[in-house]
């Protein structure tokens, strides 16, 4: 089998200076990583605020800010799946309506709330089932797909309300309006433990690596045997999936489901996720990083309100955090600094 | 070759004169120090097998490329060419093989294409102005008969007709020096006689062909001279009574490792007692038709054949990748249903495809490389186990000797004979009883490939895989084949022991059944 070729421990004290700069060349790497840099933001940057004003580190306030990115943050999980496989879900805010109003109008029809959330939720996955379909089969571009499906969900949750919102059981309230021990709300903690999930989805099951395959190269994904057909349209039904999921704690946040939730929702989710780190050339994607980025909108939003700063200002600062964050990306993996080396070079050469 | 430099009235000048040519990609030396002249009214064809540097030496004619060393001499000036354009200028056209159209224009703007630039106004009237001139200079070439209507869209046409207007369009820019490469490989019969009886016209009017086909017959049939190219160097030139067929035939093979084949094959001994690894029965599919050959457990077979010759679609058909409408592959002896990649996987037929460029994963780690086919069988209920990941994929490079910082490093960080040999692993990480690889060495160092030649036989020799190879480069099908299939059009034309040397096998692959020697 193998050679049992021993060799003697090399940690004798003499390479002592050997190791701590083995220890720093460990370290660089990490703090290169797109998570560990957004989390050293969003601590300055709550320094900062909270300086300013000290109403900003109170439980009360953070767990409200976290409240705020809930419905967003559960979304981005699943848009990083679908942007590691190199593809995009636009329809997610009208998917998270249609599926808030489908389970509401099952409770006003007498049906049980949990079995109504349930069906809510199908219908959600039902969605991405279908862009799924429609992507892999049709050979359609997912952005064209739920493009038009981003359109179909929201007109559905018209025909479906008449335009009228729907009542949510009172007996799912505590779902986005509880609070357990402490104070932290029902939904974050059920946002935290969908994160904690969906990382190890991403980077410990046969799914989840298989997607990061597609979308990092999915000719070699196709002659190794992985079933790319079936994974890219499990992408789709998992993203549905979490939108209905964020579609009933929106609706039980407010206590009633309305057809215009969600309006505009993508551009967020989307944003939150490539902060974090997804490429939308596929293959690259952190799930603690879509969390983080969607704690970083939440965190401006909040900051702006505390701050007393123009909305203006805020809606501005929010795009260029999102180029930032993609430059920062691009820093990394060094793909800029040779852009650099080349503009000093042209201009050293005589004229 | 005539010397036209002491005969001032000499009747056949040279048109174009090629002084030391050599071109390098890298560490591939494409052509070296080439010598060429190539006389108005002639035509020459340009032999040489797959790689021998036939394209790159065309691309440094018609300015496509600019040669590392060398001169151009056209009509006795030093010349040299930045585009295409320029070339064009100076009376020098190619035909490509694949037909260069825009598929979105109709024909007679393609035939102009390159006046696009020179008018400020592209209205309507000109477009229709175009159709009335390009109808006018087809006659004038006498190709009314073979030439779709201008007003067509150059999406609509067949191969063969885009083929044709590619033709017209060399024809239409009056050129003192035409190169075909392979102009007739989509033409049938009738198109190709009417395409030579055109190239006869350009020979009275004094222009220099050059004619590159691998159907040696029609080279034959047209041409006056014939030059040979092999491995990038200049072989031979001289008249079709200097050259003859089998003649050619033999300096495009050369005298390569007849000695060693022998050999090598003689430490193998497969015979009828030999279980068969993979057996194909018949197969037929997109691309190929009625293909029957073995591999047996511990022999290697190389698949040899000109670049589309169907060998590629082979493998693809064989794993599941390309759809078979008939035949039966049959893996140890038990008929197999391979639906797709998957399957053939299960069914223990595991593939290398051809780019490692395109076959790696980019973004990821060596270890995911190594380990990404296997992961259902890394864990349970669909869970990965990090642990045995790691172990499986640190098991897989040691054993491949792959030079890596660590199973963490990141594939790119690897060098390209490195990522090859991942590659490599990744497929027998499946533990396959036949594995097939499309040119598993191309793009990589010498070194490497030594490695990976030792590598294939010690899979097959020692632990008794049916290895199956596709390869362009001879060399390596007759050191490393056991027994060698020839590809051509799609069919099996030859399944013998690797023991005769090249030529039968560039015979084969060109298609010529005359006796070789």
């Amino acid at each position: 089998m193998t050679t049992t070729k021993m060799h003697p421990p090399t940690n004798t004290p003499k390479n002592t200076r050997i190791r701590s700069r083995s220890l720093w060349s460990s370290v660089l790497p990490l703090l290169k990583r797109q998570e560990v840099g957004l989390l050293g933001v969003i601590l300055l940057l709550g320094l900062a605020v909270s300086l300013a004003n000290s109403r900003f580190l109170t439980s009360g306030n953070l767990f409200n800010l976290l409240q705020t990115v809930v419905v967003v943050g559960i979304i981005a999980v699943g848009q990083t799946f679908v942007l590691i496989a190199k593809e995009i879900d636009l329809s997610v805010g009208s998917v998270l309506a249609l599926a808030g109003v489908s389970g509401g109008a099952m409770y006003a029809n007498g049906v049980n709330p949990w079995i109504s959330m349930g069906f809510g939720i199908g219908v959600g996955a039902f969605c991405g089932l279908l862009v799924g379909s429609v992507v892999v089969f049709g050979k359609v571009n997912s952005f064209i797909v739920t493009l038009g499906m981003l359109s179909i969900a929201r007109g559905a949750t018209q025909l479906v309300t008449g335009g009228l919102p729907q009542e949510m059981p009172k007996e799912l309230q505590f779902i986005g309006q509880g609070r357990i021990a402490g104070g932290l709300p029902i939904s974050v903690l059920i946002f935290i433990v969908f994160v904690i999930i969906g990382q190890m989805v991403l980077t410990r099951t046969v799914f989840g690596l298989r997607v990061t395959a597609v979308g990092d190269n999915a000719q070699a994904a196709r002659t190794g045997g992985i079933p790319v057909a079936r994974t890219r349209i499990l992408t789709f039904v998992l993203i549905g999936t979490l939108a209905g999921v964020a579609g009933m704690i929106f609706s039980t946040q407010v206590g009633v489901a309305e057809a215009q939730a969600g309006t505009g929702y993508e551009l967020d989710v989307i944003a939150a996720a490539v902060i974090g780190g997804a490429s939308l050339s596929g293959g690259r994607g952190s799930i603690i990083g879509a969390f983080l980025g969607a704690c970083l909108l939440g965190l401006l939003r909040n900051s702006f309100i505390l701050l007393a700063l123009s909305p203006f200002l805020q809606q501005l600062s929010i795009g260029l955090v999102i180029v930032l964050a993609a430059l920062f990306d691009q820093w990394r993996q060094g793909n800029i600094g040779r852009f650099r080396f080349r503009l000093r070079l042209r201009s050293r050469r005589p004229a | 070759m005539a010397d036209n430099s002491t005969v001032a009235t000499a009747p056949l000048p040279t048109a174009l004169e090629v002084v030391g040519m050599a071109k390098s990609f890298g560490a591939v030396r494409a052509l070296r120090d080439v010598n060429l002249s190539f006389e108005s009214g002639k035509v020459t064809g340009l032999l040489g097998e797959n790689g021998a540097g036939k394209s790159t030496l065309i691309r440094l004619c018609s300015g496509e490329m600019q040669p590392d060393e060398g001169q151009l001499l056209v009509d006795g000036q030093l010349i040299s060419f930045r585009s295409p354009l320029e070339a064009t200028q100076h009376g020098i056209v190619v035909v490509h093989q694949e037909p260069m159209l825009v598929g979105e224009l109709n024909v007679a703007d393609n035939l102009f294409l390159y006046q696009l630039g020179e008018r400020p106004a592209y209205s309507r009237a000109a477009r229709a102005e175009n159709v009335k001139k390009a109808r006018v200079l087809v006659a004038a070439l006498g190709m009314s008969d073979y030439m779709p209507d201008p007003s067509v869209l150059a999406n609509r046409l067949s191969a063969a007709s885009r083929q044709m207007v590619d033709i017209v369009r060399a024809l239409s820019r009056k050129p003192k020096v035409l190169f075909l490469d392979e102009p007739n490989s989509s033409l049938t019969h009738v198109e190709s006689e009417r395409l030579f009886q055109v190239v006869d016209r350009l020979r009275s009017e004094g222009v220099a062909v050059v004619f590159v086909s691998h159907r040696l017959a029609e080279v034959y049939e047209i041409a006056d001279d014939i030059v040979v190219l092999r491995d990038g160097s200049f072989i031979a030139s001289g008249s079709l009574t200097e050259i003859s067929q089998s003649r050619a035939v033999a300096l495009m093979a050369g005298e390569r490792k007849s000695a060693v084949a022998r050999e090598v094959a003689a430490d193998r001994v497969i015979d009828a007692e030999t279980a068969v690894g993979l057996e194909l029965k018949g197969l037929t599919g997109d691309g190929f038709a009625d293909v029957s050959f073995a591999v047996h457990e511990g022999e290697i077979v190389g698949m040899s054949g000109l670049v589309g010759a169907g060998r590629t679609e082979i493998a693809e058909g064989v794993i599941g990748l390309r759809t078979v409408t008939g035949g039966v592959i049959e893996v140890a002896g038990h008929p197999v249903r391979v639906a797709d990649p998957g399957a053939a996987q299960r069914h223990g037929i595991s593939f290398v495809a051809e780019e490692r460029r395109t076959e790696v994963f980019h973004a990821q780690s060596v270890g995911y490389n190594l380990t990404v086919r296997v992961l259902s069988r890394l864990g349970h209920l669909g869970w990965v186990s990090a642990r045995r990941v790691n172990a499986r994929s640190g098991e897989l490079s040691k054993r491949f000797a792959i030079k890596a910082a660590s199973v963490d490093a990141p594939i790119t960080s690897l060098s390209g004979g490195n990522q090859q040999k991942v590659v490599l692993a990744r497929a027998l990480a499946t533990n396959p009883k036949v594995l097939i690889l499309d040119e598993p060495t191309r793009g990589v160092d010498v070194g490497t490939k030594a490695e990976i030649y030792a590598m294939l036989r010690d899979l097959a020799h020692i632990q008794g895989l049916a290895v199956l190879f596709i390869s362009s480069e001879l060399e390596e099908v007759i050191e490393l084949a056991d027994r060698i299939v020839v590809v051509r059009g799609g069919r099996v034309v030859r399944d013998a022991p690797n023991n005769e040397g090249p030529r039968p096998i560039v015979a084969a692959a060109m298609g010529v059944t005359e006796g070789y020697g």
